[in-house]
């Protein structure tokens, strides 16, 4: 059996001396399996990181599988060398073996993933290519639209106008939704980068209102603020934590009537920073509430009366929330209103590498 | 003469985009020149004495990148002053911090600005620079 699977195996002892190489590893590997028995499998087989630099032995994962006794699965790019000292990107799960409660080995599987990185690749490069070219027509669209409703080609009647700002109004709905698609997609590949900063939550929510100050105030709302100014920095990405409050408080400004109030509270719960967003809005119908983190998903009582909105803010929230360890959930009464909680942990976040970021 | 007027070229391969930019910039008391490729605009940098007072640059031209042009741009010590405003569609971080590298002022998402904002943004370039 060991001899016909199509992924690499190889058995070590506990020692991590090869016991067993399987012909599928041998042919990846280009090794020989009769010469490489009784050799030590981290000096026999290589391991280099994403920048193709060797991964001192001490760092492989074999050697902690052999100590603790837990398996290990590497989803990183993570290359093989192989004898003639080519490299090629491979995913890894490291197993012990265990007999009667002591480890007497492990297993090492493995398989080529250069077709799967390319298809990634390219996928990537598709998404990033499609939302160039979708948004090269809307800036224009855009752009002429501004210029007519300028005057600058002359004056417009009223009703001219209004079917403008119809079509301007259509036209930042579609570059929102090119933007948030383009946003979510970096998301779900798990390509998007996590750079932690310590970050005081209280100021990045300032910064966030500062933005948003002149449609809060058109719409007449009252805005109610508390945190404490001594609340400690945490390690998050602020640039992925700023558009949580971005989408969160967009929502309420939008799904809250003129003169209706926006609360916003950040306090530390144990080991969690919790903010709290709490709008006097229409609020999210019972039997819909299920739904509100599902991509496209917009209420049914406020559909006819905001236009703006694409559906994918709260899915982009929620993933990026729990990309950043943390927690969200929430209350809504029909007429009532609704409330936002987020948790991300005292603790802060690992760095996580990656090719994009996220956009406004 | 026009030469008071401090004058904006403008590097943008749609064709639709250019339109609109010269349009607004012209009605903001702006010279053009627009340029549809990164090789029209290496040319007109090559047949003027002066050099414009800043450059309206897209990412990708038909012909090469923002990163391409603004490297030949660097070379020449005529160019090396002229202000560069990267306008593009497409702004992951490694282009953003290429061109920023390079001696870009900024790089901007040209779907997310209005018309108005980014002609103010290149107007205050043409200002700082004198």
């Amino acid at each position: 059996m060991i001899f016909s699977v199509g992924d690499g195996l190889v058995a070590t002892d506990r020692d991590g001396k090869i016991l067993l190489m399987n012909p599928a590893a041998e042919k990846m590997l280009l090794q020989n399996a009769q010469e490489v028995i009784g050799e030590d499998y981290i000096e026999t087989v290589p391991a280099a990181d994403k920048d193709g630099q060797i991964i001192p032995s001490e760092k492989r994962p074999l050697l902690a599988v052999l100590k603790q006794g837990k398996s290990f699965t590497n989803h990183s790019a993570n290359y093989y060398v192989r004898k003639n000292g080519s490299k090629f990107p491979t995913a890894i799960t490291t197993s012990p073996i265990k007999y009667q409660n002591s480890i007497i080995g492990a297993i090492i599987t493995f398989r080529d993933i250069t077709h799967e990185k390319e298809v990634d690749r390219m996928k990537t490069e598709f998404i990033s290519l499609a939302s160039h070219q979708l948004r090269t027509p809307l800036s224009a669209i855009r752009w002429f639209v501004e210029i007519l409703q300028n005057g600058d080609a002359g004056k417009l009647n009223k009703q001219q106008m209004e079917l403008l700002g119809d079509i301007y109004q259509s036209t930042k709905r579609m570059i929102q939704l090119v933007n948030d698609l383009l946003n979510i997609s970096r998301m779900e590949t798990g390509r998007i980068i996590i750079d932690p900063k310590p970050t005081h939550l209280g100021q990045l929510l300032e910064e966030v209102l500062k933005e948003l100050k002149p449609k809060i105030n058109s719409k007449k709302q009252r805005l109610i603020i508390s945190y404490h100014p001594d609340l400690s920095k945490i390690n998050i990405d602020p640039n992925l934590i700023r558009a949580v409050y971005l989408n969160l408080l967009l929502n309420a400004i939008k799904f809250t009537p003129e003169y209706g109030e926006i609360t916003v509270i950040i306090s530390r719960k144990g080991n969690d920073i919790v903010s709290q967003i709490t709008d006097s809005g229409w609020g999210i119908p019972k039997n819909e509430q299920r739904k509100i983190f599902q991509k496209f998903y917009r209420g049914s009582n406020i559909i006819k009366k905001v236009f703006e909105g694409t559906g994918l803010g709260l899915y982009l929230v929620k993933s990026i929330i729990e990309a950043s360890k943390g927690k969200i959930w929430f209350e809504s009464g029909e007429n009532k209103g609704t409330t936002f909680w987020f948790s991300l942990p005292v603790s802060g976040i690992l760095p996580k590498k990656g090719d994009v970021s996220i956009s406004p | 003469m026009e030469s008071k007027k401090p004058t904006v070229m403008v590097i943008e391969d749609e064709h639709l985009l250019l339109k609109a930019i010269e349009r607004k910039l012209r009605l903001n008391n702006l010279n053009v020149i627009a340029c549809e490729s990164g090789t029209q605009a290496i040319e007109n940098l090559n047949k003027k004495t002066a050099p414009p007072d800043a450059i309206w640059l897209d990412y990708y031209l038909g012909d090469t990148t923002g990163i391409e042009f603004m490297k030949k741009l660097r070379q020449n010590a005529k160019w090396t002053d002229i202000p560069v405003l990267v306008i593009s569609n497409s702004a992951n971080p490694e282009k953003v911090s290429a061109m920023i590298a390079l001696g870009a002022k900024d790089y901007l998402l040209k779907a997310n600005y209005r018309l108005d904002t980014l002609v103010s943004k290149i107007q205050s370039l043409t200002i700082t620079k004198k």
